[in-house]
Order: C-alpha cells, then structure tokens, then sequence
C-alpha cells in the first residue's frame, strides 16, 4: 500500500467515526422531537388525535437509529484497529523484504524466510479482515438508511395531521420539519460514510 | 552499516553504526551486540529507519533464531523505535528494559518479544554462560536508564553518557581526547539534567574496570581516554537550561 492510500484510509476510518457522532446526536434530537411532539398532542386532545400514534412511531425510529449507531460505532472502532493492524503489518512486511535486500551474503539470510512469510501472510490476513469488516459496516450503513427513509414518511404524515390540530398547527408543522430535517441529515451523512468506505475500497 | 568487532573472546562483542544510508535528519546511533554460542543480545537496537540494515547485518553473525535478547538503556525513539519490527522478525526473543517504562515502550509495538522489566537497582542479563551486569544510570538522561557492564571484556556501554555528534563516517575510536571534548560538550550540559545523579555515576563507574566505554552516539573511549572521560564529566556543570 502506498504511503498516500494509508493516509487516505485513516482518514476515511476518522471521518466515518466523525459521521456516525453526528448521526447519534441528530437521531437524539429526533427523540427530543418524539417526547416535545406526545406533550403537544397530548395537550391538543382530540384535535390532535391523529397525531398521538406518530409521536410513537418517531420515538421508535429514533431508538432503531440509536441502537444501530451504537453498534456501527463499535464496527467503526473495529475498524480503525484493523486499520491500525494493517498499517504494522504491511510495514513489518515491507522492512522484512528490504532486510532480504541488503543482507547480501550474510551467512544467516535463510533463516529469514519463515519470519518473511509469516510477516506476508499476517498482512494478508490483515487485509482480508479489513475488507470483509468494510463490507459487513457497509451493510449496517444501509441498515440505517431504512429508518431515515421511514422517517421522511412520517415527517409527510405528521404535516397532514398536523393541519388538523387547529391552534396547534403550528408546534406540530415544528415537530414534523424537525424530524423531516433530521432525516435529510442522517441519510446525508450515512451516504457520506459509505462513500469514505467505497474510496477505501477503491483505493486498494 | 559499519562493523566493528570490539572484543573478541570465547564470545564477541561487535559494534555496528555509521550506516552511510541513514536518511539526514535522523540522529546517527552506535549498536551493540553479544554475541555468544547460542545466543545474541543486540543492545540500543535503534530507531524504525534503521531496522533494516541493522537486522541484516546482524544476521552475518546470527540467524534470527539466535537473536534472543534486546536491551533498551531508555525509552527514547533512537533506542528502540524499531521494537514493532524485531517483534515481527524474532520468533523467541526478550526485551530487557525498565520497568518504568514498559507502558511506553510497549507504544511502539511488543505482541510477541516477552518484556522483562528491569528494576531500578539493574540485575543481570545472562547470555550461555557470559554474564552481562545492568547498572543503575538514572537521570543520566533518561529518568530510568541503565548502561550494560562486562567484566570479562571490560566493556561499559554507557548509553547517552559519553555521546558526541558527529559527522557522518567519523572514526569509531575517540583519537585526540582533548579535541573530542567540544563535540561533548554541549550534549552533556543539555541532556544531563543532574549533577547530583551526573556524581552517583561516575562514582559507581570508578569502581568498575572499564577498557572500552562505549556510548550510543559518536565515538567510543579507549584505555586512558575512560579515565579522561570521567575526570572530564565530573568537572563539567549539567543541567544549564534551568
């Protein structure tokens, strides 16, 4: 691996773990708008009474889309250490080779071999661990898209019943373009990572 | 990569430095090796750079097998950056070393070398049957260091102590004590931070017999320049940034 394609692949892992902060702190304020939304509609009585069930609903994507942040999150950690791994090993494999270049005639230079191979084969192993970790965190990426997409579904929804709610249109419109933004924000940045994790992938 | 056999017995003491292909900026540094029947203690094995002209010029007087011991006098990156390489070239080998710095040497990469933490008073390293003393040099500069002392061949590698900087291919052997003085100079006034440890030293050393002092930069001392050595280095006021 090139000097420039490692620092590109520990500045993607960086930037995904960056992303996936920010997708956890809006998936937060998408609970915010959960409980804000139940406390207005609860107020709005039957004017609102359309509203109730999505207040739930929010409140259960914001939830999935915690749970599965945390887990990606852990994914993300895994895979900066594998990162890191792979860095070592290519590195040791690399020093290893030059060693066999410079020995010459040393009288010893076969007793390089087996620590030579077994340098390569831990870099390869390395790689491949790399490679199906960036596939499996790529998958969960896509998990996430799901909710954000539900999200905006609901986010069209609760502007219809919010139309209904008389005096409280207005703080239930609020609560709708707050989770329809916090949607947008999180399928952006999702979209963002999988792009990192692609160039990685690319750039192997 | 240069060598120099400095004792030559029922083992070996070798030297190796002046590697003509060290990049510029990177400090020039002196390692050493013990090499005896069955075994081989590579000492201040150095910086990442220099892992690989290093191995490969140890492996002219060893096979990686053999090559079972390392020995770090501090923690500094010159010393024993290169730890994460021989740990992925050495299939049973041990590294020697404080063991109040094993949670940073450890940064630079120790999975498979076994870390045998030296206490403060030293200890001893045993390599067949050639015992290697480990003598206590604290502050000297390292807050925990030590030098390795040989009573057979009469060698002391003195780590920092002793350290001049040089050109690049300057001779191995200090050959006019009084002009060598000035590339110490400064070195020892900067990085020695105490008169006091600079004093416990040089006291303790008196008491050895050393034919060879060997520092891990620039040149080594020989015979009547040790003695000019010490009698320099206690005369001289350390620790002057403060």
């Amino acid at each position: 691996m090139k000097k420039n394609q490692v620092k590109s692949q520990f500045v993607a892992v960086a930037s995904i773990a960056a992303e996936l902060s920010d997708v956890m702190n809006v998936a937060k304020e998408i609970s915010l708008a959960a409980a804000n939304a139940k406390a207005i509609a609860f107020r709005a009585g039957e004017k609102a009474k359309g509203f109730q069930p999505i207040t739930d609903f929010i409140n259960e994507l914001a939830k999935d889309t915690i749970n599965l942040v945390n887990n990606i999150n852990l994914q993300a950690v895994k895979l900066y250490q594998l990162t890191v791994n792979e860095h070592k090993m290519t590195a040791a494999s690399n020093q290893l080779a030059r060693v066999k270049k410079l020995t010459g005639n040393a009288a010893y230079e076969a007793s390089m071999n087996t620590s030579q191979e077994q340098a390569e084969q831990r870099k390869m192993d390395c790689r491949r661990e790399f490679q199906s970790h960036v596939d499996q965190l790529l998958e969960q990426l896509a998990s996430v898209m799901h909710p954000a997409r539900a999200a905006r579904v609901i986010a069209a929804n609760s502007r219809i019943e919010a139309s209904q709610a008389g005096e409280y249109l207005q703080s239930l419109q609020a609560v709708a373009e707050s989770v329809d933004n916090a949607a947008l924000v999180i399928h952006s940045n999702v979209q963002r990572c999988r792009t990192a994790l692609s160039i990685i992938n690319f750039t192997d | 990569m240069k060598m120099t056999k400095i004792y030559e017995g029922p083992y070996q003491w070798l030297m190796f430095g002046r590697d003509e292909n060290k990049p510029d900026k990177i400090i020039d540094t002196n390692q050493y090796v013990v090499r005896t029947g069955s075994r081989c203690l590579v000492i201040d094995p150095g910086g990442v750079e220099l892992f690989a002209p290093m191995l490969a010029a140890v492996l002219h007087h060893a096979p990686v097998e053999e090559i079972t011991d390392l020995f770090a006098s501090h923690q500094d990156p010159d010393i024993i950056s290169s730890l994460g390489l021989w740990d992925q070239a050495l299939p049973n080998a041990k590294l020697h070393a404080s063991a109040l710095w094993e949670g940073s040497i450890r940064h630079f990469g120790c999975e498979t070398i076994e870390y045998i933490p030296i206490q403060d008073n030293g200890g001893v390293i045993t390599l067949d049957r050639v015992e290697l003393q480990v003598i206590p040099a604290h502050y000297m500069h390292a807050s925990a260091n030590f030098n390795i002392y040989d009573p057979n061949a009469k060698i002391l590698m003195s780590g920092d102590v002793g350290a001049a900087l040089e050109e690049p291919g300057a001779p191995v052997f200090v050959d006019n004590f009084d002009e060598h003085v000035e590339k110490m100079r400064f070195f020892h006034q900067r990085w020695m931070p105490s008169n006091q440890a600079k004093r416990f030293w040089i006291d303790r050393v008196r008491d050895l017999d050393v034919e060879i002092l060997a520092p891990q930069h620039g040149r080594m001392f020989k015979g009547d320049d040790v003695k000019r050595f010490l009698d320099w280095f206690d005369a001289l006021q350390v620790g002057i940034a403060v």
